[in-house]
């Protein structure tokens, strides 16, 4: 039998209709999220100041797509990844990686530009990583990987640590939480999410800087 | 020509040493070997020990068990050490008359005085203030600024804030004109309202000035000499922050409460004192010199201190099958500590380092059933054993294998449970002594100092030097030294403090600086190890005068750490004795004394 791409988002999207994934959560994806002014400057180039944490959003952040799995608007969580950076005394810095949706590389790549050398890669979903520029890009200094378990405190924590880690002191690991049914729950919907990202990956296209 | 095997039952490890002895009665030491002694010290299951350790040492010079014609047990020394940790001050807030604690990071600068009031009567309040704004954590920094900027332009004099969030930078970033900021103040709803309060930050890595001196708190609220007084615990607590409130209420206070923890009635030959453990170590030490030489020691029942003593007697009435009152408690080692503990009624879930005692405790019996352990061996391997010596003897013996050593000599047996000495002068007569407190009770300082609550982590942190990864390439230890990585090393290293243990680095999850743990770790030696050598070596160096001591070794796995030596050897240099770790029969460094001493021992008596 021959499943066209077209068939599995039915098949999701019935299945997502049936388990009414918003139960509990308190906020409506179904609702209409503005994007966020994602206006790029120029090309992203390796920072030297050692007081910045470089935040690299995936190619569909804040523009195709604009909230996280579980209705998050991408716009609280820059401004808590942020103020979770300042409030450490450090600065932020926003660029936007095309050329993979892959939360691992998109982290490292933005480590490399980090003036720091720590960086932090999230993916529209809202999955997660610390990384830091010495490290392979398949290790972390912290992964959040159930997307739907991430909420704006612990966007702020991120954001946190990053720049305790920036500053070389060793803060306590942002508490993961696990919960065995979010895989189950929301499997497809991150399956669909994802295909959405990918959908702006430009293999060729630059890392490019966000303005303030 | 025969074979012959010595063996050393430890608290924690397992020695032997396999001799040959040729015809003339000439002993020849072949091997030796080392295995963690199973079961408690004493008890049948060390056999199992035994027969491990005998066999590693006879394979290695391809011997086997039935080459053996006799196997020398020591006579091992029959004390057992217990530790245990008494705190004996806590600190308690009436009222919430202050908020002391340090923030990661503070907002602003200075100093700021006012009276509490929240941020929503702040919109309508028409009297200028200064006020200190009281902030819940319903509002978002954004907005908080917001409104305390639009406060500021009606006019009304802002001179600090409160807040319960991490909020503090975000919130003096967006303000016009800084004012200081303590945050996460978690217990926020407990902040009296209409008080008159002070808020203090200092720059970074500098201490608030102000709020640690009773006199400016004095100046500041318009105190009366008698209320200066009251606000003395407040100022000391909050000396060495970086932040800090005190708000003045009509009642708050704070004070430091003792905990009677018990007393200890010290026996002794002549006389007898009894003393309160909350009065220090410093006081309990004192008593037991007085009262030296020590028969026995009582704790009073129903008390901490007495659930304690009844604890060792326990384990040691069931390890000897005597009764629970035939124990007696014989030497006791008492260190002052500190213990973090919750500050009662604080609004910010402070600490305060409360003081502690940390008492070890030595309990003396008839004799251990090491007779038994010897029967059983024959049993299990159909080779003789029997009893060669005594455990102090037998060492004194080995370590005068140790070249470059001549009586009068001391040795320094520093274990787990009980650090033991003895003295051979130069008739030959030996004089030994045991006296609580050793490694175990390094280990519980270290434990409680640190707030760790993990006496595997402690014990690691006790043996191994300390190091601070600082890039995934490099990492800096603890005597300034870098050592470079050519490959990165493991992520969850990453700008932390580890511990260089023997499986690799250990990454530990303490707020303390590096400097401060090696601070801990050193004095948890020094009031032990230190203390006890010089102890010790009073007791029996002749005439009580340490100075005729020519030579002094330091024996026992304690000696192979990797600054206790240096440590007593610091302090005897002063008395001008030698100090060194033994290398018995110059290979063996420190270990495997009694097990060689007993070989010796044996082919002397017989020849």
């Amino acid at each position: 039998m021959n499943i066209s791409e077209e068939m599995v988002k039915q098949i999701i999207i019935e299945v997502l209709d049936q388990m009414h994934v918003t139960e509990g959560i308190g906020l409506n994806p179904d609702e209409d999220v503005p994007p966020v002014d994602m206006t790029e400057t120029e090309e992203a180039k390796p920072g030297t100041d050692r007081n910045e944490v470089v935040i690299g959003v995936s190619p569909a952040f804040g523009n195709m797509m604009t909230k996280t799995i579980i209705g998050i608007p991408h716009r609280e969580v820059l401004r808590e990844l942020k103020a979770g950076i300042e409030e450490e005394g450090l600065h932020p810095r926003l660029v936007k990686v095309y050329r993979t949706a892959d939360v691992g590389f998109i982290a490292h790549e933005v480590a490399k530009l980090s003036g720091s050398g720590i960086g932090i890669g999230i993916l529209s979903r809202g999955t997660t990583v610390i990384h830091q520029k010495n490290l392979a890009p398949l290790q972390n200094l912290e992964l959040f990987s159930q997307s739907p378990l991430v909420d704006l405190e612990t966007f702020r924590s991120i954001g946190r640590n990053a720049a305790k880690y920036a500053k070389g002191e060793s803060p306590s690991p942002v508490p993961v939480r696990n919960d065995p049914m979010a895989r189950p729950r929301y499997q497809g919907l991150a399956a669909l999410l994802h295909n959405k990202e990918v959908q702006s990956v430009d293999q060729g296209k630059k890392t490019m800087e966000i303005s303030r | 020509m025969t074979y012959i095997a010595g063996v050393d039952v430890g608290n924690n490890t397992t020695e032997v040493a396999i001799a040959r002895v040729d015809t003339a009665g000439k002993p020849d030491i072949l091997s030796s070997s080392l295995v963690r002694t199973m079961g408690i010290k004493g008890t049948i299951r060390n056999a199992l020990g035994v027969i491990d350790a005998l066999d590693k040492g006879l394979a290695a010079v391809g011997l086997e068990r039935k080459d053996l014609s006799l196997i020398l047990l020591n006579e091992a020394t029959p004390v057992i050490g217990d530790v245990a940790m008494e705190t004996i001050t806590e600190t308690v807030i009436t009222e919430s008359a202050m908020i002391g604690h340090n923030p990661g990071t503070p907002g602003g600068l200075g100093l700021g005085v006012g009276t509490t009031i929240t941020l929503d009567q702040l919109e309508s309040t028409q009297l200028p203030g200064p006020w200190i704004v009281v902030i819940s954590d319903q509002f978002d920094f954004k907005e908080v600024a917001e409104r305390l900027t639009r406060g500021v332009s009606r006019g009304l004099i802002v001179s600090g804030a409160i807040v319960k969030k991490d909020d503090a930078v975000l919130i003096t970033n967006r303000l016009h004109r800084s004012v200081p900021i303590v945050d996460e103040v978690s217990h926020i709803d407990r902040v009296p309202l209409g008080m008159p309060a002070a808020v203090e930050v200092a720059g970074q890595g500098k201490a608030i000035e102000k709020l640690s001196n009773p006199y400016d708190i004095a100046t500041l609220f318009d105190l009366t000499p008698e209320e200066t007084k009251q606000v003395v615990p407040i100022a000391r607590a909050l000396m060495g922050t970086r932040s800090a409130v005190v708000i003045k209420t009509p009642r708050g206070e704070i004070e430091e409460r003792r905990i009677p923890a018990g007393s200890i009635v010290l026996l002794g030959e002549v006389r007898k004192e009894s003393v309160k453990v909350e009065e220090g170590a410093e006081a309990i030490m004192q008593k037991v010199a007085l009262v030296s030489p020590l028969v026995e020691i009582q704790a009073e029942a129903g008390t901490h201190v007495g659930g304690m003593f009844e604890h060792i007697r326990t384990v040691m009435a069931d390890l000897t099958d005597q009764p629970v009152s035939a124990i007696q408690v014989q030497d006791i080692l008492a260190v002052d500590t500190l213990k973090p503990q919750r500050v009662l009624g604080s609004l910010a879930g402070e600490y305060s380092m409360g003081n502690a005692v940390g008492l070890a405790a030595m309990v003396r019996t008839h004799k251990l059933p090491m007779q038994r352990l010897a029967r059983k061996l024959e049993e299990e391997i159909s080779i003789p054993s029997s009893i060669g010596g005594v455990e102090a003897e037998m060492a004194i013996r080995g370590a005068l294998t140790t070249p470059g050593l001549k009586p009068p000599m001391a040795i320094l047996d520093l274990g787990g449970g009980s650090t033991d000495a003895s003295m051979i002068n130069e008739a030959g007569h030996i004089t030994s002594i045991h006296l609580a407190g050793a490694g175990d009770m390094v280990t519980l300082l270290i434990d409680t100092e640190l707030g760790l609550d993990d006496r595997d982590l402690a014990e690691k942190i006790k043996v191994n030097p300390l190091a601070k990864v600082e890039t995934l390439f490099h990492m800096r230890h603890e005597d300034g030294s870098v050592q470079f990585f050519n490959e990165p090393l493991e992520p969850r290293l990453f700008g932390r403090v580890v511990v260089l243990a023997g499986e690799g680095p250990v990454p530990l999850d303490i707020k303390e600086p590096l400097s401060k743990i090696v601070q801990i770790r050193q004095n948890a030696k020094r009031k032990v190890f230190v203390r006890n050598s010089l102890r010790a070596l009073e007791r029996i160096a002749p005439a009580g005068n340490i100075r005729l001591i020519s030579f002094v070794a330091l024996v026992g796995g304690s000696a192979l750490d990797f600054e206790i030596p240096r440590m007593i050897s610091d302090v005897l240099v002063e008395y001008g004795v030698v100090t060194g770790r033994a290398n018995i029969r110059g290979v063996e460094g420190p270990r495997n004394a009694v097990a060689t001493g007993l070989v010796l021992a044996h082919v002397n008596s017989v020849h």
